[in-house]
């Protein structure tokens, strides 16, 4: 069975190109969400064993987004797609529980080492 | 060379508890590991560590004629020989005996250092007759001698090999003496990283890797340290200094696996000798002097402010005396800012002592837990460290005694047997994070709801509670749940000390928790202590200062502002004073501070009723409220000077500070009155 991803970012264009990425890798993408909020509800509900996750996203940001998830799960596996520039938020990111990040513009050999590394860990 | 100064000795005295504490601190480490891992190849390097340690403490206090330490200190070093010599394999007895006695090891250790030190150097040669040494000592010593001449007559729980033994007594007699004095290495593993050229954030990249290298042993530092990561400068070439019984395949392999790595390496690492660690770079010094360097410039400051206000008041003032303020000024601030740095510490001097206390209060309870640490080298003013370790302690034990439950509960409620509890400090803006969190089984919102409705603390139409409304309930000092709720007994009292010393710091304590699933409190702190940015307000001549961080934003007052009375009965509003304010659509309780603090409102300081009014508009937690004041004074730094609060006197307040004019001023403590 392949495994499961949940892709959380407000703009249709890069949910549609990570999800492009990882379902031609094989992975099975069960959902997605435009607003932190909805990444918090759909994780509770689908238990993806990956979420994607941006960092800036509207009512709730990606940050506060991965210390609702982890805190209801602290296995949960979260990796983050940060822009160029946002290294302090990374830091908070992963300061949050986020396993990994990768950075835009997405090259996807990149994104694939990158869920590689945090679902092997 | 003993200096017979009384000074001498005491500096002394305290240079011999400070370098104790270290290597007590990194024999818990050893005994930990050898007890998580007793089969690991690493056992041999442990039991070292374990026997060095223990050699350098008695040389130490023979040196220092603190002989209830040393026969303690020998006693256990004899015990560890037998291990160390491959005799006898690490077995459950062992290792609980050495545990009691480093336990015993630090309180006496401790006693010798603060106590009667000096006298016992008269008395070093009356051993028998030594008044330090209770009953509790004398038995673990002679179990300790006991077990160690009777060497292997214990449960194994590694199948070590088990040589013919030898007589103890001539081993212990033929050991060796590696290390001596103040020089004694420390056995651990560099991990050398590069990361790859074309790597993008590098700095959290290699926080990734410390966190990979974390889950394998404990992280002890890393060069250059991870405060620099985050620096443009930072070419992704560093090193992390690891204690883990790991084996350097799985090291690498962890290390690989962060991604983004170019190359790894590991080498032995052998300490420098505390002393003279670094000769040029790093110097021992009393912690003393800092608390009174910091005394100063506090001081300094306050002048520097007089100063400048005086230069503004003059008419015609001369050109040279106010740029030679402006130096003066400019380089107090610099001066200010370099002390606080120099004052900051890693949390690890705190957390490392958690780990050997969570163990044992797990042990005690019947609980398996797995104790976490998240965030060791977050760095805070050594006065907060200091006076936040029993807050956090107390926190530990609820969580492991009320929060965490035994395996057979965890394993009906189908959670895992083994309870985890994290604790972890991370910088979160301006401020320092320190929580705790347990995935045990929550609090029992509606015993709590149900109990505080009792005691006719919450109205009885209240259906639910959230996490903001529990805290202050959980947070109430004597609000015991012991009937109502058994997991919360002596939650109560616990939490009520937590919340004071915290919010006495300048801090914040949050509460999260659900049912079934655990809790976390969190602890947020100013990173510095002593110097804190403020609004300084003024109500009936009286000057009062609220804390910069608290402050939303201040606006004018004015009638129009306020909700009418009836308007609030209706909504069923039912806030301090019953009077609210509306900001931008929004409902604000507002609090009068004159009436609120009891101040005569027909004193000789009596308001021009002409006179604009202000409001501050406070929050803490989520919760806000609008303090209404005579006057807004300034926005300035304020140096915080603790208030000893005396049990039921001015509950509103959290320290004072002196003006630039010499007068004093409270702090109000705005989480008391939202």
């Amino acid at each position: 069975m392949s495994q499961t991803v949940l892709i959380c970012d407000d703009a249709i264009f890069m949910r549609t190109m990570v999800g492009d990425i990882l379902t031609q890798a094989g992975y099975e993408v069960v959902g997605e969400a435009e607003t932190g909020i909805q990444a918090v509800e759909k994780y509770k509900h689908l238990r993806p064993d990956l979420v994607t996750m941006d960092i800036v996203m509207p009512d709730m940001g990606g940050i506060d987004a991965v210390r609702e998830i982890t805190r209801h799960d602290p296995r949960a596996r979260i990796l983050m797609c940060s822009a160029m520039g946002q290294q302090a938020l990374v830091v908070e990111a992963i300061q949050a529980g986020a396993r990994d990040f990768v950075v835009k513009p997405f090259q996807p050999s990149r994104v694939l080492e990158a869920v590689h590394r945090v679902l092997a860990a | 060379m003993m200096d017979a100064s009384a000074t001498g000795a005491a500096r002394y005295a305290a240079l011999f508890q400070s370098e104790s504490r270290e290597h007590l601190d990194e024999l818990d480490v050893a005994l930990l590991a050898l007890e998580r891992a007793p089969a690991s190849p690493d056992v041999s390097a442990h039991v070292a560590t374990l026997f060095r340690g223990m050699h350098t403490i008695k040389g130490m206090a023979a040196a220092m004629g603190y002989t209830v330490v040393e026969r303690l200190a020998h006693a256990l070093e004899s015990r560890c020989e037998p291990l160390r010599s491959g005799v006898e394999p690490i077995s459950v007895d062992a290792l609980t005996l050495l545990f009691d006695g480093t336990n015993a090891l630090r309180v006496s250790i401790d006693h010798a250092a603060l106590g009667r030190g000096d006298t016992r150097t008269d008395t070093a040669t009356d051993t028998t007759t030594d008044p330090g040494e209770d009953d509790r000592v004398t038995a673990l010593i002679a179990a300790l001698r006991v077990a160690a001449s009777e060497g292997t007559r214990t449960a194994p729980v590694a199948q070590g090999t088990r040589h013919e033994s030898a007589s103890t007594a001539t081993r212990i007699a033929a050991s060796t003496t590696p290390a001596r004095g103040l020089t004694s290495p420390v056995v651990a593993r560099a991990v050398d990283i590069r990361l790859n050229d074309d790597c993008p954030l590098k700095g959290v990249r290699a926080m990734i890797v410390v966190a990979r290298l974390g889950s394998l042993g404990q992280v002890v530092r890393s060069t250059p340290p991870q405060e620099r990561w985050q620096d443009d400068m930072f070419d992704g070439v560093f090193s992390v200094l690891l204690a883990s019984e790991a084996s350097d395949d799985a090291l690498i392999e962890a290390v690989r696996n962060a991604g983004d790595v170019a190359r790894v390496q590991i080498r032995v690492h052998v300490a420098e000798p505390a002393i003279t660690a670094a000769p040029g770079r790093t110097v021992r010094l009393d912690a003393r002097r800092l608390d009174t360097l910091l005394d100063l410039v506090g001081e300094l400051v306050i002048s520097r402010d007089r100063l400048v206000r005086a230069i503004e008041a003059m008419e015609h003032p001369d050109r040279h005396v106010t740029a030679a303020a402006r130096d003066a000024s400019r380089l107090v601030s610099v001066m200010q800012e370099e002390i606080l740095q120099a004052r900051l510490q890693p949390v690890s001097q705190v957390f490392d002592r958690f780990p050997r206390l969570v163990r044992d209060v797990a042990h005690e309870l019947g609980k398996e837990v797995n104790f976490l640490m998240e965030g060791r080298e977050i760095a805070l003013d050594r006065a907060l460290l200091d006076a936040i370790s029993d807050p956090i302690l107390h926190l530990l034990r609820n969580a492991l005694a009320h929060g965490v439950e035994d395996g057979e509960t965890r394993r009906a409620a189908g959670k895992a047997p083994v309870g985890e509890l994290i604790l972890r400090a991370a910088r979160d803006r301006g401020a320092v994070v320190i929580q705790v969190q347990d995935d045990g089984r929550g609090i029992d919102r509606l015993a709590v709801l149900r109990h505080a409705q009792h005691q006719g603390l919450v109205p009885m139409s209240e259906t639910t509670l959230t996490d903001d409304a529990l805290l202050p309930l959980v947070s109430r000092a004597g609000f015991s749940t012991a009937h109502a709720v058994t997991n919360l007994s002596g939650r109560g009292v616990g939490v009520d000390v937590v919340s004071t010393r915290v919010r006495a710091l300048g801090g914040q304590v949050e509460l999260e928790t659900l049912e079934g699933e655990g809790t976390v409190f969190t602890l947020r702190l100013p990173t510095t202590l002593a110097i804190t940015r403020a609004l300084l307000v003024e109500v009936q001549g009286e000057t009062f200062a609220l804390p910069a961080v608290n402050v939303e934003e201040a606006l004018a007052y004015h009638e129009g502002l306020e909700v009418a009375p009836q308007a609030l009965a209706a909504a069923g509003y039912r806030g301090p004073g019953g009077r609210a304010i509306t900001v931008r659509d929004e409902i604000v309780p507002l609090v009068a501070l004159d009436e609120y603090f009891g101040l005569d409102q027909s004193s000789s300081a009596r308001r021009d009723e002409d006179r604009e009014r202000h409001l501050a508009l406070v929050e803490v937690g989520g919760r806000r409220v609008a303090l209404l004041v005579d006057a807004l004074i300034a926005q300035q730094d304020i140096v915080v000077k603790p208030l000893d609060v005396v049990q039921g006197a001015a509950p509103w307040f959290s320290g004072a500070t002196v003006m630039g004019d010499g007068t004093p001023a409270l702090i109000v403590d705005v989480a008391s009155i939202v």
